[in-house]
């Protein structure tokens, strides 16, 4: 590839092009973050309520459920297996447990248990189902629609309500001020960060990702790290159904319709390549704030509801094309 | 342009380079109406490449190809079909869920955009009448057809665009003899309709079979075509073999150890014997065949992802059991894959991690990588295989070729392997890379791991082992120790003319 008759002109080549790349990857790394504080320097100038403890409370909330799961998400993406569709359905039933067993129990972290539990049995379905090789959108997609009937079966389509408000605990403390999804968010993106870069299971996630036929061959097993990459997810599905469930202290089975299309793009726009083997969890909850940043800001100067739907989708859309001529660049 | 020989094709001075390498050097063929050329050649001595210029896959650098009397641009492949040249490829490039009838007519150029299931089936029959598949069905599906079957209606497909010109790239590499037999008696029936022919093929009871001419290429450049009549087996091998030993080789083993790997009665999918096969430490084992020979089975069936259905591996005198990779790697069997690109590396991620990737547990205690551990193992693999320590974070897929090729190697040693299984070592790799690699594999060899390589380059297998076996269609054909081949021979007993020349 690089075989030119001097070598001096193939050094040079291809220290520009090394040059080039790394520039290109600079941008590519700090493109959301530095995206993220125009939006909040032009948005504390020109939206009056926006620098409140009141929004960055309520962005920071939204944040912790969507981030939670993006974070959790980035795993299967990584892995290869693209994205996990069935994120509603599995949030509400978790939040459904937690609402009841938290009030038949009185306990709130058997109720947590619980929740927590159920994501990973659900998770671990489908993950040896997609480790066996079948797509993961149709799975996923499947069990998402099993979950939701499930859900309302058991629920018979009724509201499920706290029994005590013991059970909004989880979202109402807070330590020095600062709420605790909010801390429990930072934990788990850290913890999530520090499996994936650092462990055994992170790595062969990556690398069944970049490619699962070499992996294959260096002994690595597709289907153990798939599986690995479904219980991350289903743990945070289940950590922040019941953040969410505190928060709002009831759940029916048709909530949070938004949620699965919210996380994928924060996945999408965190920069984690749809490919597999490239990303970070960290980013994904970059990505997460972005969106509950834009959404707050909208719903702050009063935009209606499909109107910022459609705005939001706008922007989605073309940060994840920027991203992809990035990556592409920076990989030439 | 040509006036005085209505030649059909004729190229003259086709060069083509990639980088500083010539894969074509004033290239000259000159094909008349009805005449079957065949192209001879090892690998690498340019006859895909000349075969990917006219189907308008690549364009010269230099040179011109006139089509009866008439310079042709071959820009794209649209431009190849319009100038009447078809090429059957090695793959199929059938749909197999889609019926015969349809694979033939539909996305031919020209068709219609509707047909009646009866006139399909008429147009189907008639061009399967020219390839001898009269009988053939054309409703059923591609997918329920024997390989052999296949071929034929890839080459009735073909044949319904109407070529002048058809080219043939190794069309019965994977076919048996009486398959062979039929389709061979198409390719003389279409020169027999004024066609012109030209036939790649590696094996050569089928050139003397239906050849008029014969085009050997080497380094690049053709020979200048000779008539069949005039040629013996031994005329043509010794014209392909055109390289020294040389250089490029490192010293053949000192001295052989103890066994390391010992095959009994294998029985493994797609070969046709029992597979038997001993390396001692210090030995370098070399098996060559051409394509559907076996030895890629072979090589998977010992590192652990082949189906075997019988028979004993011993590692050491111990009867292990491959099931899988892990199993593999854990029994100490290192397998370097023929296509790395597709299943050797990893593109997106850098030297260091693919370097580490099979050995990652040797440095992740618990299941915590320690990634100073993990930097300073890699680095010594890349010392030993001289990898430029400064890109350790390079993706690998921006490295060259050769470069590629010694982390798909060099991230075997951290396993400390007792077998190393190479399948075509420097597909695709420069001579210096070359010369490097084989050094390393040698080196690796003397520190006592059993080597086995697996190459259809025979040059390559008798310059670099110590023992080369050789098989032919599924089948072990002879076993003998580098010093007693010669090249010639080799080349021939791959080629296998005994057998074929009937």
């Amino acid at each position: 590839m690089t075989t030119t008759p001097t070598t001096t002109t193939t050094s040079t080549i291809f220290q520009e092009r090394a040059g080039f790349r790394q520039a290109m990857n600079r941008v590519r790394n700090a493109a959301l973050p530095l995206l993220i504080l125009a939006v909040y320097i032009i948005a504390s100038i020109a939206v009056p309520q926006f620098l409140t403890f009141e929004t960055i409370r309520a962005i920071l909330l939204a944040t912790s459920v969507t981030g939670i799961i993006a974070a959790g998400m980035t795993a299967i993406t990584l892995s290869g297996n693209l994205f996990s569709l069935g994120v509603t359905a599995s949030v509400v039933l978790s939040a459904v447990i937690y609402l009841a067993v938290g009030s038949a129990t009185g306990n709130i972290y058997l109720g947590a248990l619980a929740a927590i539990l159920a994501a990973l049995v659900i998770g671990l379905g489908q993950g040896y189902i997609v480790g066996l090789g079948l797509n993961p959108v149709v799975v996923t997609l499947g069990a998402g629609a099993i979950i939701y009937g499930a859900t309302a079966i058991i629920t018979g389509g009724e509201v499920v309500a706290a029994r005590t408000n013991t059970l909004g605990v989880f979202a109402t403390f807070a330590v020095l001020g600062i709420p605790l999804p909010v801390i429990v968010l930072i934990v788990f993106t850290a913890v999530a960060w520090f499996l994936t870069d650092y462990t055994r299971i992170g790595r062969n996630i990556r690398l069944l990702g970049s490619n699962k036929e070499t992996a294959r061959n260096s002994g690595i097993s597709p289907m153990g790290s798939t599986i690995w990459a479904f219980l991350a997810f289903s743990v945070g599905i289940g950590v922040a159904a019941v953040l969410q469930a505190a928060q709002t202290l009831q759940v029916q089975a048709d909530n949070f319709p938004e949620l699965t299309m919210n996380v994928v793009a924060a996945v999408l726009v965190g920069g984690t390549a749809v490919t597999g083997g490239d990303g970070s969890p960290v980013r994904s909850v970059i990505g997460a704030l972005f969106i509950a940043t834009i959404t707050q800001i909208m719903v702050l100067v009063g935009i209606p509801q499909g109107t910022r739907y459609f705005a939001l989708g706008v922007v989605v859309v073309a940060l994840v094309v920027i991203l992809h001529l990035l990556r592409k660049a920076s990989s030439r | 342009m040509d006036t005085a020989v209505p030649y059909r094709l004729k190229a003259s001075g086709v060069s083509k380079s990639y980088g500083a390498i010539r894969a074509l050097a004033d290239v000259d063929i000159e094909l008349m109406p009805g005449e079957v050329m065949a192209l001879l050649g090892e690998n690498g001595a340019g006859k895909s490449t000349f075969v990917k210029l006219l189907s308008g896959l690549i364009t010269p650098d230099e040179g011109t190809i006139a089509i009866d009397g008439d310079e042709v641009q071959l820009a794209t492949v649209n431009a190849s079909q319009a100038a009447g040249i078809a090429v059957v490829q090695q793959e199929f490039s059938t749909v197999g869920t889609l019926s015969v009838a349809e694979n033939l007519v539909l996305g031919q150029r020209g068709a219609r955009w509707w047909w009646s299931p009866r006139r399909l089936n008429a147009s189907a029959r008639a061009i399967l009448g020219r390839v001898g598949l009269e009988d053939l069905d054309p409703g059923r599906l591609i997918e329920t057809l024997s390989v052999a079957e296949m071929q034929l209606v890839e080459i009735a497909r073909v044949l319904a665009k109407d070529a002048r010109i058809v080219i043939f790239d190794e069309p019965t590499a994977a076919l048996s003899d009486a398959e062979i037999e039929r389709v061979l008696g198409v390719v003389k029936r279409l020169a027999a309709e004024g066609r012109s022919i030209i036939y790649v093929t590696h094996r050569l009871g089928e050139v003397f079979e239906i050849a008029d001419t014969v085009v050997i290429f080497r380094n690049g450049r053709s020979q200048p075509a000779q008539k069949v009549t005039d040629l013996t087996v031994d005329k043509v091998v010794t014209s392909m073999i055109g390289r020294e030993l040389g250089d490029l080789y490192p010293d053949r083993s000192a001295g052989f150890g103890e066994i390391v790997l010992e095959a009994r009665d294998l029985q493994v999918a797609g070969l046709r014997g029992d597979v038997n096969l001993t390396v001692r430490r210090g030995e370098i084992l070399g098996l060559t065949g051409q394509l559907g020979s076996g030895t890629t089975e072979i090589m998977k069936a010992l590192a652990g992802t082949g189906d075997v259905f019988a028979g004993t591996i011993e590692l050491d005198g111990t009867p292990v059991a491959l099931r899988g990779r892990r199993e593999g790697i854990e029994s100490g069997v290192a397998y370097c894959s023929p296509d790395r690109k597709k299943d050797g590396i990893f593109a997106g991620v850098s030297i260091r991690r693919n370097l580490s990737s099979p050995w990652l547990n040797r440095v992740a205690p618990l299941g915590f990588i320690s990634r100073r551990r993990e930097s300073a193992e890699a680095l010594r693999t890349a010392t030993h295989f001289a990898i430029d320590a400064n890109r350790m974070g390079t993706p690998v897929g921006n490295l060259s070729g050769g470069n590629q090729q010694k982390v798909a190697v060099g991230k075997w040693l951290g396993i400390q392997p007792k077998v190393l299984l190479v399948e075509e070592p420097t597909r695709g790799v420069d001579v210096g890379a070359r010369a490097e690699i084989y050094a390393q594999l040698r080196q690796l060899c003397d520190s006592g791991v059993g080597v086995i390589v697996s190459s259809s380059d025979t040059n390559e297998v008798l310059g670099l082992s110590d023992t080369v076996t050789t098989y032919y269609r599924g089948a072990q054909t002879a076993s003998r120790s580098a010093n007693a081949w010669s090249e010639s021979e080799l080349v021939r007993e791959v080629m296998h003319r005994e057998e074929e020349t009937r």
